[in-house]
């Protein structure tokens, strides 16, 4: 991980802060004259609605850029007419329509309903696009971080430290007394003694104590030895101290695509991309294609480095953004597999996602908001899942299959009296049908 | 002890040589002392003390450590364009066709990720479906063909010869080149062969018509590999149609087969297993099944009646048969044959209680007999019923003559040019040396084999033909019937269909897909009557794998041949000997062309248990005879008691090989196989046709006994007179099963007459087993031993509540329906990633099979009757470990009984292997510690252990999962085990999860037939069955609780949930089984 990426992680706020001012600044001076605020917002919000599939304003998509469009009209013919219906007014031999239509291969632009004030509306948007950055309000301090669980150790280390400080000067204290009471009673001095020649004193007087005290720091040792062993090889959770977290090719930031829509991000529902989570073992990496479903139109990030990203995306389906064609040069991307489960584990997202009903966040965390790059958040040790099997209720409501094993249960006298068990806890585990037995996930 | 007696250490203690006693007072000798070792000068100058290296090792060992914790990373690479009907971790099926000349069967194709791995029968169309079960009928070559897709030693491309060997070459250098030769050919006159399997392909037909077309001397001459020209040639002397007819053997009350192995590889054997099968059941009007054979054979081993015959005796049994059933229904006699007359009057007399609902066939290949057996089938009215000329199928149209004709106008010089497609004649030819020989005088020789094979070897160019897998192709199996078979991956290699291949010599750049298209359209349009458009007409048979365009009406045509003329050729063709040799196929390897799939050569083969070799079959009586010992203990063959070599001579061919007893087999008969000793002169035919032994020399597995058949009177003949004598030498076979009775042990396996059956009694034929306790049961006033209770009421452990709880899987197996064919065990080794071991290992009892056919001779011997004869104990069993000399023969299919009460599960110490609440019996590889404790308390000896990481270099030769090419084939939802692990059959438990999570998705109950494991699903007879005792309305809980069902060793009361159905025959006396 670069520095640079470190500090922004330990500071998200930083980086945000600064190219927020910097973008301010280099706009403020290219502010036009009479700016209507008003009527650029109601632009914006009917180009968004109505044209931005195709077009852009400063950026030829689908359709010509809209910016510049008016005067490029002017002498020409009526815009107005050929944007509320292209085809119609291509019906009237104008030239100029004509001619563009055959420019942009033919495509077909929808009629559109919108009135002369509304494209008024558009056409003053794309023409002072991108306007005067709006003034985005940044605190300038960095969003303190939450406390975490291991952010306590630093206090008890002062605490210990404290404790020590207070301890030796209590002893010098003792020992000065001690010494001065000695003078006083006219005898010899104690030896000076170190603290260790101190600590082997006392022990040897006090072997049973002191071998206690020993044979608690061994079984200490190794059960810390012992647990230490059980988590080599696991990524992430609370016993490890860093969540895997790998580099990837492309620096998706999950928080942005997914994240809710008051945080400012974009909430596609992790399904979009992930389509197979309810048909398959395997909750998929999106192929290309998908993420193409939107950046064909969305070449440009939030930040540059985000529009790198995106340029990535196009080098890998092979999509030149300039002739906005495919050129048939494909590079698939090699993500980096956060979650991995060893060989013996068997683990289908289908039957936690359609039929356990789990949602993506209880195993993956708050990947939808505050998780930039993916990380694994959930240990994935046995432990964990079978922790879950055995409170888990089963997601019977509903579920004809269910309806069937109950009616089973209710059948015989065996069944009756594994059920009482069963409803002990007044609820019907993943454990008590069989979630912790070993064929249920491994073979 | 005498105190004489000297004990020295080396000549010099001996000698007491003072030199070499020099020293000896020392513990160590001291000429090598360390400080020698460190007093080297080179150690001097070295500045690492002892406490230093003690550092850096610790710091090494420290280093290594820490380093192997890191865990690897894992890229995850999606698709650039997903294809729209692909979701990874979700199985495609696709409906495909498998035909090679000898087997033809419609088949699913799973693919995982776009890969090939599992193939089973299409449950719902093609000829091989038994529709009762709604299950394809395959066989073990046919379910094991996916594995040679992923051989390593298939052409990569196309070849050409160049000097002695054979180098790659361009499909253009190589196409330029063929067509000037076929146009030099055809330029001067000379005849152009294409040489093939039997082509039942309108497309590959259409194909060679286009080539005709564009080359006036093209023509095509089709050859078997296993000729059926006899049956062929009879037919159209007694039909005037010279095809293979259409059997339909659910019409047929009684079979009498005069040595066809209908059940194993004659004729279409995958349609006649279901048909028989379906025939067999004692509660609906069960088949009578008749067999006269030589050899112990699938077909003889079901039999209800089986008498031994020697091959030369066939003919007289079928004049015998045939005079017989004359003289009763007024048909021509042709006189003589009643020495056979008590052998076969059985046969007759059923034959004659059922006409026109009955069938005979015949697996001889000699012209005159099969006339015979035609006139025999036209006496009794067979023609029209089970028997169906007007639907006839297109199989077999082999002419060993026309390919006798070809060898000799090769070796004349008449051929301008050879094209060899599916068949391998320089390995499979009686003449082989001759067709060697004219080869190489043939300018243009072109093959089309996928390996350099014996044939391809020496062609001037080789275009390997794609895996069926990866092609489009079309059949036509039988009138109005066609099949379609779709590529399930693109090619791996740069291979090119056969086809396409001559289209493009036509001149035709048209693709192979497009081709086949057209070819269909122009065939359906001719045919007229299409309601649909041809599209969708395409796209249903793409989907279905098969369209159907209606049969003719079934018509019963008079016979015309010539049965006296008939009967003295079948005389004259018989040739009697002191010893008659029987050449045969086995359902493993089949004609050889499959010997290079290492699942297929461990598969044992179901009556001898033999893997991994071919021997010669012979009778016990008459090995002991040449072995000239009167102790039955001498055949035994095991780890430590290799086989015994005998040499076979045929006029003039030597074949020395090892023999194995088999029990049934007609004394003064040899039987072998052929199929065997592929690449017998170095050629490359594939993984496991070949083997290293362990002295690095590389070896054929088995012998080629093709040179032991002949042309005669036309046909090739699979049997002569022969003579054998012992060599001396031993071979050590790797065999599976070494006891060939089960001792008499009833609650192994049952088997009893359909009259004890039909009786009604339970307790006659599936006697329950019973304990006395001390309580007064019967209710008679006192406790004795007449006081028992069912083993099932003893409970030794604490009941698992599985009892309609929730599911409780169970698999039933109907030992009437079992014909013992194999597929179960491969469809196994496919489904669930079993590791193939290899011969030695199999040697070693170490086979990793989790399924397997255990097979039981009867034995003359019972323990009643011999201890009512005052016989000892020992000297009973050892009688009992005797097979009797026409025994009768049962199949028994032995996987994992999942017992409720599993000795297994207790004596584990890390709990590795438990129960589920679903009755399964599980196996946790990652908890195994390998102690094989469980082994050891398993009674049913179905547990497995992974002695050596099968999958290494060490075994690459026979493991297909070793490179990265046969990995492709590994089931991805199924753990590869490790060495030191334990496994068995999980009864599929990933296919039972995947049911129940389908059934859990889509919100309903899970349905009876939803999951099949894979040996159900295989199981195109349907003797397994799979679902869940636990619902009232499944056929496995019907059968499990029907009178015929038991356990297997029910009396040590581990409540298995595989359940038996006792076997049962359809004759009429007293079982002696």
């Amino acid at each position: 991980m670069s520095l640079a990426a470190r500090i922004s992680e330990r500071f998200p706020g930083l980086f945000h802060a600064s190219f927020a001012f910097l973008l301010v600044f280099a706009f403020s001076s290219a502010q036009a004259q009479g700016f209507d605020q008003a009527l650029y917002d109601k632009g914006e919000k009917l180009f968004r609605g109505n044209c931005g599939s195709c077009h852009k304003p400063d950026k030829n998509l689908t359709g010509p850029a809209l910016a510049g469009s008016r005067t490029r009209w002017e002498g020409q013919g009526d815009i107005y007419a050929w944007i509320k219906n292209s085809q119609a007014y291509l019906k009237t031999g104008n030239a100029y329509a004509n001619k563009l239509y055959e420019q942009w291969n033919k495509s077909v632009m929808t009629a559109q309903a919108v009135t002369d004030e509304e494209i008024d509306a558009i056409l003053y948007y794309a023409d002072s696009f991108p306007g005067p950055q709006q003034a985005v309000v940044v605190d300038p301090t960095p969003v303190p971080t939450e406390p975490t669980g291991t952010a306590a150790w630093p206090w008890l280390i002062v605490l210990g430290l404290l404790f020590l400080v207070v301890s030796i000067s209590l002893s010098g204290v003792k020992r000065s007394l001690d010494g001065a009471v000695r003078e006083a009673e006219g005898r010899k001095p104690a030896e000076d003694r170190t603290i260790l020649q101190h600590i082997g004193n006392w022990a040897w007087n006090n072997k049973i104590a002191a071998s206690f005290i020993g044979l608690f720091f061994v079984v200490w040792l190794l059960l810390q030895g012992w647990n230490a062993l059980w988590t080599i090889g696991v990524y992430g959770g609370d016993e490890v101290a860093q969540n895997y977290k790998p580099e990837q090719p492309i620096l998706f930031n999950h928080t942005l695509h997914a994240g809710k829509v008051d945080a400012g991000n974009l909430a596609i529902n992790c399904q979009y991309c992930h389509s197979s989570v309810e048909k398959s073992k395997h909750a998929g990496i999106p192929s290309t294609n998908v993420c193409m479903n939107c950046h064909q139109a969305v070449a440009e990030g939030r930040t540059a480095e985000g529009t790198a990203e995106i340029a990535k995306i196009y080098k890998a389906v092979g999509w030149d953004p300039e002739k906005l064609a495919y050129t048939g040069e494909e590079e698939p991307i090699r993500w980096v597999k956060v979650h991995n489960l060893p060989d013996h584990a068997y683990f289908n997202h289908a039957q936690h996602v359609a039929v356990g009903k789990i949602e993506c966040q209880e195993c993956h965390g708050p990947i939808d908001e505050k998780m930039d790059v993916a990380e694994q958040w959930a240990p994935l040790t046995m432990g964990w899942c079978i922790d879950c099997h055995g409170q888990r209720e089963v997601q019977m409501a509903g579920n004809a299959y269910y309806d069937e094993t109950m009616a089973r249960l209710h059948n015989n006298e065996i069944g009756h009296r594994e059920l009482k068990n069963y409803l002990e806890d007044g609820k019907i585990t993943v454990k008590e049908l069989g979630g912790w037995e070993c064929a249920k996930c491994h073979y | 002890m005498s105190s004489t007696k000297r004990y020295w250490k080396d000549l010099g203690d001996l000698h007491q040589d003072p030199e070499a006693l020099k020293g000896r007072e020392h513990e160590f000798p001291q000429e090598m002392s360390i400080d020698q070792v460190m007093g080297d000068k080179s150690f001097a100058g070295a500045s690492t003390g002892r406490r230093d290296f003690l550092k850096f090792l610790g710091f090494s060992l420290g280093a290594a450590t820490l380093a192997a914790c890191e865990t690897p990373v894992v890229k995850s690479i999606p698709y650039v364009n997903k294809p729209e009907d692909i979701t990874p971790g979700v199985a495609n099926w696709y409906a495909s066709t498998f035909y090679d000349g000898e087997d033809f069967a419609s088949v699913l194709v799973k693919t995982r990720e776009g890969r090939p791995i599992h193939i089973k029968g299409n449950p719902r169309f093609g000829i091989n479906r038994n529709p009762a079960l709604d299950k394809g009928s395959i066989n073990a070559r046919i379910n094991s063909s996916v594995l040679s897709l992923y051989d390593n030693e298939r052409l990569k491309g196309f070849m050409m010869k160049s000097g002695d060997g054979v180098v790659s070459a361009t499909k253009d250098e190589v196409d330029e080149a063929v067509t000037k030769g076929l146009a030099a050919a055809a330029g001067a006159g000379k005849r152009i062969v294409v040489l093939t399997n039997t082509v039942i392909s309108p497309s590959i037909k259409a194909a060679v018509a286009e080539l005709k077309a564009k080359y006036a001397t093209v023509e095509h001459v089709q050859h078997d590999t296993i000729s059926y020209s006899g049956l062929t040639n009879a037919n159209a002397k007694s039909f005037g149609a010279r095809v293979m007819p259409s059997y339909d053997l659910t019409k047929a009350d009684v079979i009498v087969s005069m040595d066809a192995d209908f059940l194993s590889n004659w004729g279409s054997s995958t349609e006649h297993t279901w048909q028989y099968a379906s025939r067999r059941n004692p509660d609906g009007s069960m088949n009578r099944h008749f067999q006269f054979e030589s050899r112990m054979s699938l077909s003889g081993a079901n039999a209800d009646e089986r008498t031994a015959i020697k091959p030369s005796e066939l003919a007289t049994a079928v004049i015998s048969l045939h005079d017989q059933i004359a003289k009763r229904t007024g048909g021509t006699a042709v006189g003589g044959g009643t020495d056979m007359d008590e052998a076969t009057k059985r046969a007759a007399d059923a034959l004659l209680g059922a006409r026109g609902r009955s069938v005979v066939l015949c697996g001889s290949n000699d012209e005159g007999t099969q006339v015979l057996v035609n006139s025999i089938n036209s006496m009794l009215g067979n023609y029209g019923g089970t028997i169906d000329l007007a639907n006839h199928t297109f199989f077999k149209q082999g002419d060993d003559a026309a390919v006798a004709q070809l060898v000799k106008d090769m070796n004349a010089g008449s051929i301008g040019a050879l094209l060899i497609a599916g068949v391998n004649p320089a390995y499979s030819l009686p003449n082989a040396d001759e067709f060697k020989a004219g080869l190489a005088k043939v300018a243009l020789s072109v093959s089309f084999s996928a390996y350099a094979d014996e044939t391809a070897s020496l062609c001037s160019y080789i275009c390997p033909d794609n895996h069926y897998l990866e092609s489009w192709n079309d059949f036509m199996p039988k009138v109005g019937e066609y099949a379609l078979a779709q590529p399930a991956i693109r090619p791996l290699f740069d291979t090119r269909q056969w086809g396409e291949s001559l289209l493009r010599w036509s001149g035709n750049d048209s693709t192979w897909h497009a081709h086949v298209k057209g070819t269909w359209q122009r065939e359906l349009a001719a045919r007229g009557g299409m309601s649909v458009a041809f599209e969708e007409t395409w796209n249903t048979a793409v989907h279905n794998g098969v369209y159907s365009v209606g049969t003719a009406p079934a018509a019963s045509p008079a016979f015309s041949g010539d049965v006296n003329a008939a009967a003295a050729a079948a005389r004259k063709a018989a040739q009697a000997g002191e010893w008659e040799v029987v050449l045969y196929t086995t359902e493993a390897i089949g004609d050889g062309q499959h010997a290079n799939n290492p699942w297929l050569q461990e598969m044992p083969d179901p009556v001898t248990k033999v893997t991994w070799d071919n021997y010669v079959c012979m009778s016990p009586a008459d090995m002991l005879t040449i072995l000239n010992s009167d102790d039955f203990r001498d055949l035994y063959i095991g780890e430590a008691s290799p086989a015994k070599l005998v040499k076979v001579t045929v006029g003039g061919v030597e074949l020395e090989l090892p023999a194995v007893p088999s029990p049934g087999q007609k004394s003064g008969t040899l039987a072998i196989a052929l199929g065997y000793g592929r690449g017998a002169n170095g050629e490359r035919v594939g993984r496991a046709a070949c083997v290293t032994d362990h002295n690095g020399e590389w070896n054929p597995v088995g012998r080629n006994a093709y040179p032991l058949t002949a042309l005669n009177g036309g046909a090739v003949s699979y049997s002569a007179a022969a003579s054998v004598a012992f060599t001396g030498g031993t071979y050590p076979l790797a065999i599976t099963q070494t006891h060939l009775t089960h001792m008499d042990r009833h609650s192994v396996v049952k088997e009893t007459s359909i009259g004890v059956y039909k009786a009604g009694d339970k307790e006659a034929y599936n006697k329950s087993h019973l304990l006395a306790v001390h309580e007064d049961v019967n209710g008679d006033g006192a406790i004795d031993a007449r006081d028992k209770k069912p083993v099932r009421e003893f409970d030794l452990w604490e009941e698992h509540p599985v009892e309609g709880v929730g599911h409780r899987w169970g698999l039933s197996i109907d030992l009437n329906s079992c014909i013992g064919c194999g597929a179960c065990i491969t469809a196994c080794n496919s489904e669930n990633n079993i590791s193939v071991v290899g011969k030695d290992e199999v040697r070693r009892s170490r086979e990793m099979h989790w399924l397997r056919v255990d097979r039981y001779f009867s034995s003359d011997t019972q323990w009643a009757e011999g201890r009512a004869e005052g016989r000892s104990k020992i000297e009973l069993y050892r009688k009992m470990e005797v097979p009797s000399n026409s025994p009768s023969m049962v199949f028994m299919p032995v996987m994992c009984q999942h017992c409720n009460h599993a000795p297994c599960e207790t004596v584990c110490p890390v709990a590795a292997t438990t129960h589920s609440n679903e009755g399964l019996n599980q196996m946790t590889y990652n908890r195994c510690i390998g102690t094989r404790y469980c082994a050891n308390n398993c009674p049913y000896k179905v547990r497995r252990f992974n002695w050596f990481n099968y999958v290494t270099e060490q075994f690459g030769e026979v493991n297909p999962a070793w490179d990265d090419l046969g990995r492709m084939v590994l089931n991805p939802d199924v753990t590869v085990r490790a060495r030191g692990v334990i496994e068995k059959c999980s009864m599929c438990v990933q296919s039972i999860q995947a049911g129940k999570l389908e059934a859990k998705k889509a919100g309903r109950p899970v349905k009876d037939g939803d999951i099949e494991t894979a040996c159900s699903a295989a199981c195109g007879t349907g003797a397994i069955v799979f679902g869940d005792l636990n619902d009232k309305t499944s056929k496995v809980r019907g059968l499990a609780t029907s009178d015929r069902s038991y356990h297997m060793l029910e009396e040590i009361g581990v409540q298995p949930n595989v359940n038996y159905l006792v076997k049962v025959r359809n004759t009429e006396e007293e079982a002696t089984a």
